[in-house]
């Protein structure tokens, strides 16, 4: 064999190793994909099918429309993953707006403001990133229950910022620090006032950073379900993260709803994946090596 | 509108990159600053003081309010005796630390520390070894390469409840794809409850979480690779060092401090895991995966003694501090940085 054909042979077999790997991190995705089109008959057998077996709808139907609750009993909504969905949205959405009006002119401040503080708020800003959610959802259940907010949704969505603000403040101020001055500058000298400057020349700047944190609050908050559980423990509402734990809950009926309302919880972040790919590899790397 | 020659400036960049400074408006500027002299100069400065305060307001209204108020509250229910009767009211009775030492007793809450400590370090050994090796791998030439690279980050997006139930469907006794395939090929004899025994629960766990990071150590390493210059690379070549070597004596000391500040926050996400657990095992068989937060989380919301949880929660949250001397000083360039404006 020519050392060409050995170079060419090795970066197959390179190819051949990392779809392997490639397809053992994607494998549970893909089992609980096809584990959700089968029917429960076949998910309580003892064999795994590795291809749907009895392909069939059903799961899928009870997450839409609830479990039927007897034979004689009309359909009932209580199991029902659609409104799941639509709190989980109303969570994600709000977790990101809520992200992106605290942290946009945050990072602006703490990057462009010449401020003895500065130092002190970035400090403080790492450190909040290391406390564990667990031990903020327990205060902050009774601090909640105490303003009036648990069991509400902006209770919930105040509780899931605590994953993406900091993060955003973070990734924002470096992003915005590396902008020349001058660009601010010069908006002051033709007379913008600092708010001015700030919507017209700042944030459409750091468009592209703020698409990246917005991403980022999104899927923090819709995956989110440590303060689901906690701060909704008696609301009429629950996001699909939550509705899964109680399919879970009784998942001797249930397993192959679990695998559907799975599923339909990964929808956002595959369509984020193929709409927004590069601001997620952002995201993943900006916290750590530019943060 | 203010700032056209700015603005103009700015369109014909392409988004994410740097424009170049508009030198009209920088001179003019500093024309400007002149002109008005030191008086105005200061009324500017200190109306731009305030305008940066009032930029900062809402985040340090939200610090206060969602991290500094529980972290101090926590500390107090650390210390009162509190049920779910008292935990809306602002005072509960005393408990010195009575909290704590029936904490330390607890069986059950040892077992969690011993866990987490397990899982994490588990966790960590198993996520930095895969993740280099997949980084090392993403870094030569190869077809597919920047398919593959693109999604091995797809683990990272799934929520975590789902990852838990992903796992704990894979790992059934019977019908689970892991038994069936390890029984197909030979490797057991018999199916393996992975998580219905106290000795394989923690395992499987683990393994579960080391799925999940991969990705981030993999991306983190990754990127890291690629600011290693290809002299210094080709230079250990030419001197004759091996494989191992150029890995062991060259690449990995020019991205240690990557590894480091990766590997430090792998340990912040560990230490906190906590929907993982609950959605394949909820602590279980016999507590066997109960860690510090799954068991906090079942003393306050199960139990409803929210003292003995603050105080589990102070300790979880200590061992997550324990190391932030250490993560600020690996975020120096950050910290050093904040005492300027940028450019």
């Amino acid at each position: 064999m020519s050392t060409h054909q050995k170079k060419t042979a090795l970066r197959w077999l390179r190819t051949l190793v990392a779809f392997t790997a490639v397809a053992i991190m994607l494998f549970p995705i893909y089992s609980i994909i096809v584990a959700s089109f089968e029917s429960t008959l076949t998910l309580f057998s003892t064999q795994f099918h590795f291809f749907p077996y009895h392909p069939t709808l059903d799961n899928y139907r009870t997450v839409v429309l609830g479990t039927q609750s007897g034979p004689a009993a009309a359909v009932t909504a209580s199991g029902s993953q659609l409104g799941h969905v639509l709190t989980s949205l109303e969570i994600a959405l709000g977790t990101t707006l809520l992200t992106l009006v605290i942290s946009v002119p945050a990072a602006y401040a703490l990057a462009k403001y010449r401020m003895r503080t500065t130092i002190f708020f970035i400090g403080a800003l790492l450190l909040a990133q290391i406390v564990p959610s667990i031990v903020l959802a327990t205060s902050l259940f009774a601090i909640l229950l105490k303003v009036h907010l648990s069991n509400t949704l902006p209770g919930v969505i105040i509780a899931d910022g605590t994953y993406a603000v900091p993060f955003g403040i973070l990734v924002l101020r470096a992003f915005l620090f590396s902008l020349p001055n001058e660009l601010m500058h010069s908006a002051r000298v033709d007379g913008a006032s600092e708010w001015q400057t700030f919507r017209m020349i700042v944030i459409p700047l750091a468009r592209s950073a703020i698409i990246t944190v917005a991403v980022f609050a999104f899927l923090a908050g819709w995956g989110d379900f440590i303060f689901a559980l906690t701060t909704l423990n008696g609301a009429s509402f629950e996001p699909i993260t939550l509705g899964i734990y109680s399919f879970l809950g009784n998942y001797q009926a249930n397993w192959g709803a679990v695998m559907a309302a799975g599923v339909v919880a990964l929808v956002p972040a595959g369509v984020l994946l193929v709409i927004a790919q590069r601001y997620i590899a952002t995201g993943l790397t900006a916290g750590a090596v530019k943060g | 509108m203010p700032g056209r020659a700015t603005q103009g400036s700015m369109d014909s960049q392409a988004e994410g990159a740097l424009p170049a400074p508009p030198r009209i408006g920088a001179l003019a500027a500093l024309r400007t600053a002149r002109r008005r002299g030191p008086f105005s100069r200061l009324s500017g400065s200190r109306k731009q003081q305030l305008a940066g305060w009032l930029f900062l307001t809402p985040a340090i209204a939200y610090v206060l309010f969602a991290f500094a108020t529980p972290i101090v509250y926590n500390v107090a229910l650390s210390f009162e005796h509190d049920s779910l009767s008292t935990i809306g009211s602002i005072s509960a009775p005393w408990a010195g630390i009575s909290n704590y030492t029936a904490m330390f007793h607890d069986p059950i809450a040892q077992s969690a520390i011993v866990h987490t400590l397990v899982f994490t370090v588990g966790s960590l050994a198993g996520q930095f070894i895969i993740g280099l090796s997949l980084a090392l791998l993403f870094s030569t030439q190869f077809p597919g390469r920047t398919v593959a690279r693109s999604l091995v980050i797809v683990p990272w997006l799934v929520p975590l409840i789902v990852t838990g139930v992903m796992f704990r469907f894979m790992f059934q006794q019977e019908g689970g794809a892991v038994n069936q395939i390890l029984v197909g090929t030979g490797l057991i004899h018999n199916p393996v409850d992975w998580l219905g025994t106290t000795n394989y629960a923690l395992l499987t766990v683990t393994i579960a979480n080391i799925w999940l990071g991969v990705p981030f150590f993999t991306l983190l390493l990754y990127s890291a690779l690629q600011e290693v210059p290809a002299e210094v690379k080709e230079a250990a070549m030419i001197d004759g060092a091996n494989p191992w070597q150029r890995l062991r004596l060259v690449t990995i000391p020019m991205i240690l401090p990557v590894i480091e500040i990766t590997v430090l926050l792998g340990f912040v996400f560990t230490v906190k895991v906590f929907d993982l657990v609950i959605g394949m095992t909820g602590g279980g068989p016999a507590n066997a995966t109960q860690l510090i937060s799954t068991w906090s989380y079942a003393l306050g919301f199960q139990q409803f003694n929210f003292g003995e949880a603050a105080a589990l929660n102070n300790v979880l949250l200590v061992a997550a501090l324990v190391c932030s001397p250490l993560y600020l000083l690996l975020s120096r360039d950050q910290l050093r940085r904040s005492s300027g404006t940028g450019r």
